[in-house]
């Protein structure tokens, strides 16, 4: 790269380059661009880098975890001199094939795979650091007999209350269904991390999302196990969204199961994804209805298969948006956006498509967390 | 009784599942979902949830006597719905079994049994004029059987033609035919009615305008008009020549799910979700009278033939008649919206007559030792139930659910070896071989309570005893027709229990449709064996006829040397043993094998008959000796694997035992 402004460094301008950003690619290990192109997509969503930044300024000297190994890679990045450049995340991928034997090998991965693991593996790891804290606080000698119990009561505490990454990307699905013969409603509320969204050709995210609430009907080998009949019996299953997430992850289901290939085949359907999205498949009791979200990530599937082809990213930092493939950093221009929706014929199998998108909620994009979900409830 | 069968044997998987019940059960037990009045002999003819058609004598009833007649079993799961023809003699049912079956009404046997529908059928049609009954259900489809033709079967002469009406996009709920057949509707979660010709089975028209499920129907007597029902909680009155809806009535805040019409359709008397019965004019629907007011959701009413009373049968046991006021009595009441029809006071405060109802069974608890149930009805009693002897052991009250669970908590731990159902509101016991495979739960005769030979140690196996018992006729008839020396006769090598005669045995596939059901105390005739021999499945011969033991199951564990002992570590041994071994035994070979070949000699060896005759006293010496833990707890010596690997393990994978010599032996054992 040298001392010379990179072509980056160009097509951003000097005076307009952010001050304190810094856009560095990440070097690939032999197929690591599922992780590569989600880290990338993870570092600007802004609450989610500030979070990892400030976890690796309390956690001076931890026992390694992905969360620690997560926590220096951000933390390089943000402290480099230079404003461009690249970086290899030797440490963190090391840990990672440490971590799950899924991960330990030179194969191409699911990049929604691997963030749905890498999301709940940093929460079990703040809960779990958690639970040896409050441990810790409450005695100094540790026998064999009692620590079990209070162990126990420790981590059912800290299970209790949100960690920082509930804070950022749960939310809540609530699921109505309604018994046919005895027409009660049941419903129940699940936590998600991200939406997994079925698509349709030549459509929006905002009608996958629609269709993602439609009305299913439970029948034939199908029934419902009516707790008011004591029976199976046909019902009627609404899933609908109760609590928006701050940072709502949509996963587009592009790897469709084909019984007669006996593996997975992608779907390239055109779906168009807006830059600003209102969901309106939420239930009646929904907590903040009227969230809006800008996008500010994408990751991108570039191929034919799950496990051929390449993963890349598009983010969204300042105003303007950036392209990270691997250690190479681009400026792209936003109207380029449109070239990953996908394909209107479904003849050609290769595609670059959008695969998992990160909406940002407009009130969470400035205020902090914890204060903005409390205006929200407090409405 | 003949069997039509449609569908062949399929490949799907069977299982054997028994009811555990009273032999007569003289009340229902659940929601009675339909009601026929044979006004000739004054019955009344019920069917539940409970898979029981009941018969009532309404004089009886009308008196406060017990109007119990007698019960028709044969269906398997809830009863939807009946139909009382040829002017009283022969009754027709629907079940939620997928079958329908054709009764002698008077005498309440079963006369033929029709596999043609492949879910659950909802729903019943009757044209008198033609005796023909139509049924629909789920399957979508709608069937037209000619009624002559299915009392005149056999068994030799067991087929009969159908026709179909095709069409319906959605499972149905409602059917209705005028008495010359000239007219059929059904209505469906499709929330359209839709009409077909039953003698050219051509379709006529489809209905628009319920926006929810239509769960009630009735055509006028020419077949012009018809009258709907709905989820949505209204009532729409159609005309067929117009081929539109030409009156919506409300008179229910809730679903509408049982309706009536007066002789010439000048009065609807309508039930549903909200409970209340209301009787509105047709040619004023201001005119509205609520006629009383039920204690849960009206499923079917039935009225006298001059409409002065009607039978309300409701999602609770109990049927209620109730006198319907005279219809020139009837006041305009408000504006006739539906803000206004829930305000009024219905005009009955108590019925004239009850079929008191029984409880039905809604909740349950497996006990720990996999044998007992601990139950609680709809009344709050509580009960105990022992699966094994197919039996309930002892009423308990009306005591708190909760707390005679915890009071009856063991920490052992045997296998699941049953599954349960509460359907139909009584105890029914499913044994298979999928998720929970029968034959996984081996006891020690001793635990179960089972002194069958006084010194011996026995195991039994919980699923084949009571398949053994359950079909005990059944395999006795086929060793004596063999002549079999080898198979024991009578009960002398006893393992099993006698079980009540009364018993429902039914096979059916799993998840899915009934192949055969009969009694405990039938399984030995010559009919059934023929039956018997094409529906029992393998897996059960296998155990009750060939004789052939359940194989055990076995965990596979490490031993090693607890962290506090000195001992150098040894190789990690992957053991593997049956899931019912104690502790003592382990001790035992801890005390042997290990301890024993380290310091090279044995220092108290048993000797080989020792295992059997003084088990006893080489138990204790090893216990004496050698200590087991596991996640650092102390194990009992009478604790099985299964049972440490369940409580103290509490994870799948392989479990780890630790063993410690106690200081008193630790010397002797080291250094003998």
């Amino acid at each position: 790269m040298g001392a010379n402004i990179t072509q980056l460094e160009k097509d951003i301008g000097a005076d307009q380059f952010p001050p304190n950003e810094h856009y560095f690619g990440l070097v690939n290990f032999g197929n690591t661009c599922y992780s590569n192109s989600v880290l990338q997509a993870l570092y600007f969503c802004k609450p989610f880098r500030e979070k990892v930044l400030e976890y690796k300024a309390r956690n001076k000297r931890t026992k390694e975890t992905l969360l620690s190994c997560l926590a220096d890679l951000f933390h390089s990045i943000a402290t480099q001199k230079k404003k461009v450049g690249s970086i290899a995340p030797k440490k963190f991928i090391a840990r990672l094939r440490k971590e799950k034997e899924e991960f330990d090998n030179y194969m191409q991965q699911d990049a929604h795979e691997f963030l749905n693991f890498l999301i709940n593996h940093i929460n079990e790891i703040i809960l779990a650091e958690r639970g040896q804290n409050s441990n810790k606080g409450g005695r100094n000698t540790v026998s064999s007999d009692g620590d079990q119990s209070s162990n126990k009561n420790g981590e059912f505490s800290a299970q209790s209350e949100p960690t920082w990454v509930h804070e950022i990307f749960q939310g809540i699905l609530t699921s109505e269904t309604r018994c046919l013969n005895c027409e009660t409603v049941s419903s129940k509320d699940e936590d998600f991390f991200d939406l997994q969204v079925d698509i349709d050709q030549n459509t929006s995210i905002t009608h996958c999302l629609r269709c993602f609430s439609n009305i299913e009907m439970l029948s034939n080998e199908n029934k419902f196990k009516c707790d008011h009949c004591s029976s199976y019996q046909e019902a009627t299953k609404r899933m609908r969204v109760k609590k928006l997430p701050m940072i709502l992850a949509l996963h587009l289901k592009r790897f469709k199961y084909m019984e007669q290939y006996n593996r997975h085949i992608k779907v390239s359907h055109r779906v168009v994804f807006p830059l600003e999205l209102r969901l309106f498949n939420l239930s009646d009791d929904a907590v903040n209805p009227d969230r809006m979200y800008n996008l500010v990530a994408v990751v991108i599937h570039c191929g034919s298969g799950p496990n051929r082809g390449h993963y890349i990213s598009i983010v969204k930092s300042h105003d303007f948006w950036l392209l990270f493939d691997d250690d190479m950093v681009d400026k792209i221009e936003q109207s380029a956006i449109e070239d990953f929706y996908g394909l209107t014929s479904d003849v050609q199998k290769s595609s670059e498509t959008g695969y998992i998108l990160f909406y940002q909620s407009r009130d969470g994009a400035e205020t902090k967390t914890t204060s903005s979900e409390t205006k929200m409830n407090g409405k | 009784m003949t069997t039509h069968k449609t569908a062949g044997q399929t490949g799907r998987k069977k299982q054997v599942s028994f009811v555990i019940r009273d032999e007569v059960e003289r009340q229902h037990r659940a929601g009675v979902n339909s009601l026929q009045l044979d006004p000739v002999t004054n019955r009344l003819f019920s069917a539940g949830q409970d898979s029981i058609i009941r018969t009532w004598n309404c004089k009886d009833a009308k008196m406060g006597k017990d109007p119990y007649i007698h019960s028709m079993e044969h269906h398997t799961d809830w009863v939807n719905d009946i139909v009382l023809c040829c002017g009283g003699k022969n009754l027709i049912s629907a079940s939620s079994d997928t079958t329908v079956k054709v009764w002698n009404a008077h005498k309440g046997f079963c006369m033929s049994t029709l596999r043609t529908h492949k879910d659950y059928v909802r729903a019943l049609a009757y044209a008198r004029d033609k005796e023909q009954v139509a049924s629909a259900g789920l399957d979508r489809s709608i069937f037209l059987w000619d009624v002559n033709t299915l009392t005149a079967l056999t068994a030799s002469n067991n087929t009969v033609t159908t026709s179909s009406m095709a069409g319906s996009k959605n499972s149905i709920y409602s059917l209705a035919m005028n008495p010359a057949g000239t007219v059929i509707v059904s209505g469906s979660t499709e929330k359209i009615l839709r009409v077909w010709d039953p003698r050219t089975c051509v379709k006529q028209m489809k209905l628009i305008g319920h926006s929810d499920n239509v769960k009630a129907l009735v055509v006028n007597r020419d077949g012009t008009l018809c009258l709907s029902g709905s989820s949505d909680g209204s009532i729409k009155l159609w005309s067929l020549g117009q081929q539109q809806c030409i009156q919506t009535i409300r008179a229910h805040h809730e679903g509408v799910w049982a309706i009536l019409a007066t002789e010439g359709f000048s009065h609807v008397i309508s039930g549903g979700r909200d409970k209340k019965v209301v009787m509105t004019d047709l040619k004023n629907q201001k005119r509205q009278v609520v006629i009383c007011e039920e204690s849960a959701p009206v499923l079917k009413m039935v009225a006298t033939p001059d409409t002065s009373g009607l039978w309300v049968a409701t999602s609770d046991s109990t049927i209620n008649f109730w006198t319907i006021p005279k219809r020139d009595s009837l006041t305009e009441v408000g504006s006739g919206d539906e803000a206004d029809c829930g305000n009024v006071k219905p005009v009955n405060s108590k019925p004239e007559a009850t079929i008191k109802g029984g409880p039905a069974l809604r909740n349950y608890h497996i006990l720990n030792d996999k044998r007992h149930i601990l139950t609680r009805d709809t009344e709050n009693n509580v009960a105990i139930y022992d699966v094994l002897q197919v039996r309930k052991e002892k009423d308990l009250g009306q005591v708190d659910f909760e707390t005679e669970i915890k009071n009856r908590f063991k920490k052992v731990y045997v296998p699941p070896w049953f599954s349960v159902d509460l359907k139909t509101g009584m105890l029914t016991i499913n044994l298979g071989q999928d998720e929970v495979d029968c034959f996984s739960a081996w006891v020690s005769s001793k635990e179960a309570e089972l002194t069958l030979n006084e010194n011996v140690e026995q195991k039994v196996n919980y699923g084949s005893m009571v398949l053994r018992a359950l079909l005990e006729k059944w395999w006795m008839k086929i060793a004596n027709d063999t002549n079999d020396q080898n198979v024991p006769h009578g009960r002398a090598n006893n393992d099993y229990f006698k079980v009540p005669d009364h018993t429902p045995l039914i096979f059916s596939e799993v998840a899915g449709r009934t192949l055969y059901r009969l009694l405990v105390k039938d399984v030995g005739g010559d009919n059934e064996a023929t039956l018997l021999n094409e529906t029992v499945p393998q897996w059960v011969k296998d155990i009750v006829v060939e004789k052939n033991m359940p194989k055990f199951t076995k965990i596979s564990f490490y031993l090693q040397p607890h962290g506090t002992c000195n001992f150098k570590t040894l190789k990690k041994d992957r053991l593997i043993a049956n899931d019912f071994i104690q502790m003592n035994k382990v001790a035992e070979h801890v005390f042997e094998k290990v301890l024993g070949s380290e310091s090279g000699s044995v220092a108290v060896s048993s000797s080989p008959g020792a295992e059997q005759t003084d088990d006893q006293e080489t138990n204790s010496l090893a216990e004496d000796k050698v200590e087991l833990l596991c996640s650092d707890e102390v194990l009992d010596s009478n604790m099985d694997l299964r049972t440490v690997k369940h409580f103290i393990w509490k994870s799948p994978t392989d479990l780890t035992l630790h063993f410690r010599p106690l200081k008193s032996s630790q010397n002797s054992v080291q250094k003998p």
